[in-house]
């Protein structure tokens, strides 16, 4: 009894995260070492493996015509959607950050849009918008100009689809908020002191200050921006001829339509890998551009 | 001690989150479950015994039932299934129903866990991809004692057996397709609707002229094309484009005819492009804008459906008839849906009941009514025949399909390889119409000819 107790007192953090542990190994671990095996095989759920290791899943991914253009596809999207979100929500975050009146309702409001996501509401918003007889085709009507078909159009259907992802800017919007008050005002009173224009105050001490948190929303929006999946599904199913199939939309397509599980693993490892690599670029590009504050050097 | 009575509280409180996480989400996913107490039912059993069938022998148990489709079928699928509980007092019923979308995919992992239900609706395709072995449905005439097989046509029951000779569902229905026409819009163009592929060749242009560029005498998206490719081939080679040996029975060539047929539909105004349908952005014809406001004036779809449009058309629902299936095309008919009943379940007696109970029983069939179809089965047929219930509509496509003389339907012209978002039809089709491919380049019939050849030789090879 008293051993038990000694381990008990000895091992008591292992035990209180025991549960967190087998929930980690089981619906974590094992999936992710599971498809890993996987990916270097033909399984397919219902045939099963009829060959044993191949890199074929992997040859595929850089040369099949399908799985390439929605690889270019995903990084076309992710460096259009990951700029334009992280401007657009610095900038509307800028805008909040003065003292204006009823600017809390305005805070909520631009919020609204992360909180709707890419349901299926706002596809159908989302079609109602910018199909043939939408809102945004009228409009351009009106004023005479012959609006491109975005539903039908493979060279205008990524825009529209990444339009959604900037347009839902909130949570990166709030962390700049966050970031843009901690920065202390005397700074600012001193520059304006010494002449410095608002301009000059944003790109001298603003954005300078903030770099740890542009560093941070980034990463989390690249991340994002590579796993996308609701907005080309809900809205497009990849279509026209595969302009908005993004990677993980043939993930899922090869998973849960074709069973084609081995092909479906390698897909995601090579997105896994990519995502990988882009972060750790990030992580290390860091030390050039982002200030922090409490780093001596 | 404090501190500690703080860690084990915090212990609880974290173990009880989780576990009511756990049972929060169970409740969720037995949501769309309900199941059916059978003890306030069994009051009212008996009023109206029906056919027994002998089958007053049973078992007190529950079985697990599901189904996809509309709300109307849910709804008369739960009637029907409320009535059989209070018929058979002790078997009850637990009911799982959604919409087709991911449907499949939700079933093909229970077919992999060996979840899959006592009894379910399955699509005549299923028995080839989920019952290859023959392993996965009940030979329903091992049940055939209780579940009335002679009230189907023996050749439609043939169609429904695994590699075992085991008869792997019952067929619902048998369905076909045919097209409807919206009188309003031909009236309109003054034309009478198309009885031929000339009559209907010549609206395309009046429509233009007429009604102006948006109005198009028919509207058929990437498969209504692959299955009128079908017809136009069948025709010329008087065989299934399958045939039941498995082979194609049409060369790279006559796909390229075909490829050629749709083409020339696009070009004489009588279907408007892939584009052009695609930016709508509609899910699906009934929900389209241009449809329901009669600019698309005529549709090509299976004999079952026509209910979907009629409401879709909501007051001038009246405006859509059924035309023939042209002289120039040959028609195939499929068994359109089955019941099967799982190899696993430990109640087949009790299964195969509430079968004969939802399709044959004359009780059971009055409220199922048409939500599946024309009724296959001679009894549930007479019943609705005779209460006036059948939907006249169907009921005429049907006679359509019927005297088109329908030839052999292979599964395999369904195969994953060619029907789907991302398969072959979709692709080929899609293609075919914008005139390039996904990474641009110029998409002539050859191409599309020799890619959908590759893709039937793909899907039988399988």
């Amino acid at each position: 009894m008293n051993k038990l107790k000694k381990f008990g007192k000895k091992n008591i953090g292992f035990i209180f995260i025991i549960p967190w542990l087998i929930g980690f190994l089981v619906f974590k671990l094992y999936p992710f070492m599971s498809s890993l095996y996987y990916s270097f095989t033909d399984y397919n759920l219902f045939a099963g493996m009829t060959e044993g290791f191949t890199l074929q899943n992997y040859k595929d991914v850089f040369t099949v015509p399908v799985e390439l253009t929605a690889l270019k596809t995903t990084f076309k999207y992710a460096f259009m959607t990951v700029p334009m979100k992280l401007v657009f929500a610095l900038f509307i975050a800028y805008i909040l950050n003065f003292k204006l009146k009823g600017v809390n309702l305005f805070r909520t409001i631009y919020y609204v849009p992360s909180i709707l996501g890419g349901s299926v509401a706002i596809a159908v918003l989302w079609k109602a918008l910018f199909n043939d007889n939408g809102l945004i085709r009228s409009g351009f009507a009106l004023i005479g100009i012959d609006a491109p078909h975005f539903m039908s159009d493979p060279k205008w259907a990524l825009l529209m689809i990444s339009i959604l992802r900037v347009w839902q800017f909130g949570s990166a919007m709030v962390v700049f908020l966050a970031a843009l008050k901690g920065v202390s005002q005397d700074l600012y009173e001193a520059a304006a002191i010494d002449g410095a224009s608002k301009t000059r105050q944003f790109f001298s001490i603003t954005l300078p200050l903030i770099t740890p948190v542009v560093f941070y929303n980034l990463v989390t929006q690249l991340v994002q921006a590579f796993q996308e999946f609701n907005g080309p599904y809900i809205i497009t199913r990849g279509g026209p001829l595969g302009s908005t199939t993004l990677m993980s939309l043939l993930v899922y397509n090869n998973a849960f339509t074709g069973y084609d599980m081995g092909k479906a693993s390698a897909q995601a490892w090579v997105l896994f890998v990519i995502l990988m690599i882009f972060t750790m670029i990030s992580f290390w590009s860091q030390k050039h551009w982002v200030y922090y504050a409490d780093d001596e050097n | 001690m404090k501190k500690r009575f703080l860690s084990a509280f915090l212990a609880t409180a974290m173990l009880a989150t989780t576990l009511t996480g756990c049972g929060e989400s169970e409740d969720k996913t037995t949501e769309a479950t309900t199941e059916k107490a059978t003890t306030e039912a069994a009051t009212d059993a008996g009023s109206d015994a029906g056919s027994d069938d002998g089958a007053a022998d049973y078992e007190e148990c529950t079985i697990k039932f599901d189904w996809w489709g509309g709300d109307s079928r849910h709804e008369a699928t739960q009637a029907a299934v409320d009535a059989f509980e209070a018929k058979y007092p002790g078997i009850t019923v637990e009911i799982n129903f959604g919409a087709w979308s991911d449907w499949e995919t939700a079933k093909a992992n229970e077919y992999l866990s060996g979840n899959n239900p006592d009894v379910q609706q399955t699509n005549f395709d299923w028995i080839g991809k989920y019952d290859a072995d023959g392993t996965t449905y009940l030979d329903l005439n091992t049940v055939s004692d209780v579940l009335d097989l002679s009230q189907y046509d023996q050749a439609v029951l043939d169609k429904c057996v695994d590699v075992n000779g085991g008869l792997a569902g019952i067929p619902v229905s048998v369905t076909g397709r045919t097209f409807y026409w919206n009188e309003a819009t031909f009236e309109k163009a003054g034309l009478s609707t198309p009885t031929n592929l000339d009559e209907l060749m010549a609206a395309g242009p009046v429509f233009k002229e007429k009604l102006g560029d948006n109005y198009y005498p028919l509207v058929i998206g990437e498969y209504d094309r692959a299955i009128l490719v079908a017809f136009y081939l069948q025709a010329k080679t008087g065989q299934p484009i399958i045939n039941e040996k498995n082979e194609v029975t049409v060369t790279e060539a006559d796909f390229k005819e075909g490829l050629e047929f749709i083409k020339s539909l696009e070009d004489a105004h009588v279907i408007p492009t892939v584009p052009y349908i695609d930016g709508e952005g509609a899910d699906s014809m009934d929900k389209s804008q241009r449809f329901i406001n009669g600019e698309y004036a005529g549709i090509f779809e299976w004999d079952s459906s026509p209910a979907k449009y009629v409401s879709a058309l909501g007051d001038n629902g009246d405006d859509l008839v059924v035309g023939n299936v042209f002289p120039e095309l040959q028609s195939y008919s499929k068994v359109s849906l089955m019941f099967s009943i799982s190899a696993d379940t430990e109640h087949p007696r009790e299964c195969a009941m509430l079968l004969n109970y939802l399709l044959n029983d004359p009780e059971g069939a009055a409220i199922m009514a048409n939500e599946r179809g024309i009724p296959e089965s001679a009894s549930a047929y007479a019943t609705l025949e005779a209460a006036g219930t059948i939907n006249p509509l169907s009921a005429q496509a049907h006679t359509e399909v019927i005297n088109s003389d329908p030839l052999y339907w292979n599964p395999l012209f369904d195969s994953k390889v060619l029907k789907g978002d991302t398969s072959v039809y979709t692709t080929v089709f899609e293609q075919y119409s914008y005139g390039m491919d996904a990474s641009g380049s110029a998409y002539d019939v050859d191409k599309a000819a020799a890619d959908l050849y590759k893709g039937y030789q793909d899907a039988v090879a399988q």
